[in-house]
């Protein structure tokens, strides 16, 4: 795609972009550091990303305004419109990601008063997965690759399967020791805030493909088997 | 105004209108149109984009065989209007454009009153056989032209008196008077201002119940709203030609998708 003929144009889709970058960025800050939060009880970065959240919801609502300007001044066409409406929707997703990040972080300080369970550390490895997820799907909106995105979308089902294995494994903890339950159900909170932050990582790689290619990425991705409880405990 | 929702409006599987096979059109040594093939579809709006100098208005006007005026002009190729060719030696051009009406860029009232404007095309073509019936056919062309209600009480004023956009719309109340099957506009709207501009993609969508429309804009939004079938036009040739919505919201050619995104081609 070559540049606009009113430079202007480029400039204002440009400055969408930029923001929608740093939503990106801030969004697997936070990530990452409710992780860290989670995983080394540290109740004061926890505080710090609830704290941060705030930035993103500004950029989604400025997102919003820049991008209903451009429609209004320049009556985009074709790439163009689907850059700016799939905008909208990316700035909103990100949004969404960031409350779950903030959540995982508010959970973290809980943990941080709490005694220690060997469960944390595959929270900590589905926390990464999910995490490697989101970086490869904003690497995939900043270079346009629809090949990066596809292969981002396909692999949700293994976050959906360390999902249901976490699940069951907390789920028998708290069987085996019901002082473990309050524990048990934040982790299992935790570990929802991620499968959620999953889908909207699938949600921004479907964007990507309608972005680049026009027409939508379809309805066939591999999804996990929904969560059996038989033999839990057992 | 209907309540159609857009996927109402949605290309049905309308009859071919107009079939253009082959065409090529000279001016002396320069050869403006290359080899187009296309299918205008009757009750649809059809739209025909493209930077200027692309040949689009030089196609239109072989619909009607206007450029028949032109002595250095010659079109080959076929365009066949419900099947028969129009280029047929039996055919008279003035009959033609009887059931192809035209609009041009700039009003073209004739010297003549409002009334006599409308009522030139039904008299000469023996449509009409009593006065009553004469004033009913100028008073519906009219209305339906959307300027009825500015010009009844001055029938008899001349046409030339009105502002610009009421010429325009004049001009198209006096299109329709002859009941054409098909209408071509040449960038109608180019010199209205936005209201009188609605007024006639109103009357555009209205037509479009009983006639096949051929629009050629320069204003890819108008396109947008009013047709149902675009074609872009670009050195002669039709680079891409589909359904409106595909067109701008995901062309497939790279050449379009420059054109309407407004980036150097």
């Amino acid at each position: 795609m070559g540049p606009h003929i009113v430079t202007s144009f480029d400039d204002d889709l440009l400055a969408i972009q930029a923001k929608i970058s740093e939503m990106g960025g801030l969004c697997e800050e936070l990530l990452s550091h409710a992780l860290d939060a989670v995983e080394t009880r540290d109740a004061e970065l926890a505080a710090d990303v609830i704290e941060r959240d705030k930035r993103l919801d500004k950029l989604e609502i400025e997102v919003a305004d820049l991008t209903t300007q451009v429609i209004a001044r320049r009556q985009p066409m074709a790439q163009d419109l689907r850059f700016l409406i799939s905008a909208l929707k990316m700035s909103a997703t990100l949004e969404r990601v960031g409350d779950l990040a903030k959540n995982i972080a508010k959970r973290g300080v809980y943990l941080a008063n709490a005694r220690p369970v060997k469960v944390s550390s595959s929270i900590v490895r589905m926390g990464q997965q999910t995490l490697a997820q989101l970086t490869e799907v904003l690497d995939a909106h900043t270079a346009r690759d629809t090949a990066l995105a596809v292969s981002v979308w396909r692999k949700d089902v293994e976050l959906d399967e360390t999902y249901n294995a976490l699940f069951r494994e907390v789920l028998t903890y708290m069987m085996e020791d019901p002082r473990t339950i309050g524990l048990g159900s934040q982790l299992l909170f935790i570990a929802k805030n991620l499968e959620r932050i999953g889908d909207h990582t699938t949600h921004i790689a479907e964007l990507i493909y309608y972005v680049v290619e026009g027409t939508a990425l379809g309805d066939d991705r591999p999804k996990g088997e929904p969560i059996s409880l038989d033999g839990v405990g057992s | 105004m209907t309540n159609q929702t857009l996927n109402d409006r949605k290309v049905g599987h309308q009859d071919v209108k107009i079939a253009a096979k082959g065409v090529d059109v000279f001016y002396g040594s320069s050869h403006a149109i290359k080899h187009v093939d296309v299918s205008i579809l009757d009750k649809t709006v059809t739209a025909f984009i493209g930077p200027s100098g692309c040949g689009k208005s030089t196609f239109l006007r072989c619909l009607n065989r206007m450029n028949d005026t032109i002595s250095i002009c010659k079109v080959t190729g076929d365009i066949l209007l419900d099947g028969k060719d129009i280029y047929d030696r039996e055919v008279d051009p003035v009959q033609l454009r009887a059931k192809v009406g035209m609009v041009f860029q700039k009003p073209n009232p004739f010297p003549k009153s409002i009334y006599d404007n409308v009522a030139y095309g039904p008299r000469i073509h023996g449509l009409v056989a009593t006065k009553p019936d004469l004033d009913d056919v100028v008073e519906q062309s009219l209305k339906r032209a959307a300027i009825w209600n500015e010009v009844k009480d001055r029938l008899q004023d001349p046409g030339t008196s009105l502002s610009g956009g009421q010429q325009q719309r004049l001009c198209i109340a006096r299109a329709i008077a002859t009941a054409p099957e098909v209408l071509l506009m040449d960038e109608p709207c180019s010199a209205l201002d936005p209201i009188a501009t609605a007024q006639v993609e109103e009357l555009i969508d209205d037509l479009r119940s009983n006639y096949s429309v051929v629009i050629v804009t320069h204003s890819m939004q108008q396109a947008a709203r009013v047709s149902q079938k675009t074609a872009f036009f670009h050195l002669g040739i039709i680079v891409e030609y589909d359904d409106t919505t595909k067109i701008f919201t995901n062309p497939t050619d790279q050449r379009t998708q420059d054109y309407i995104t407004g980036r150097f081609g």
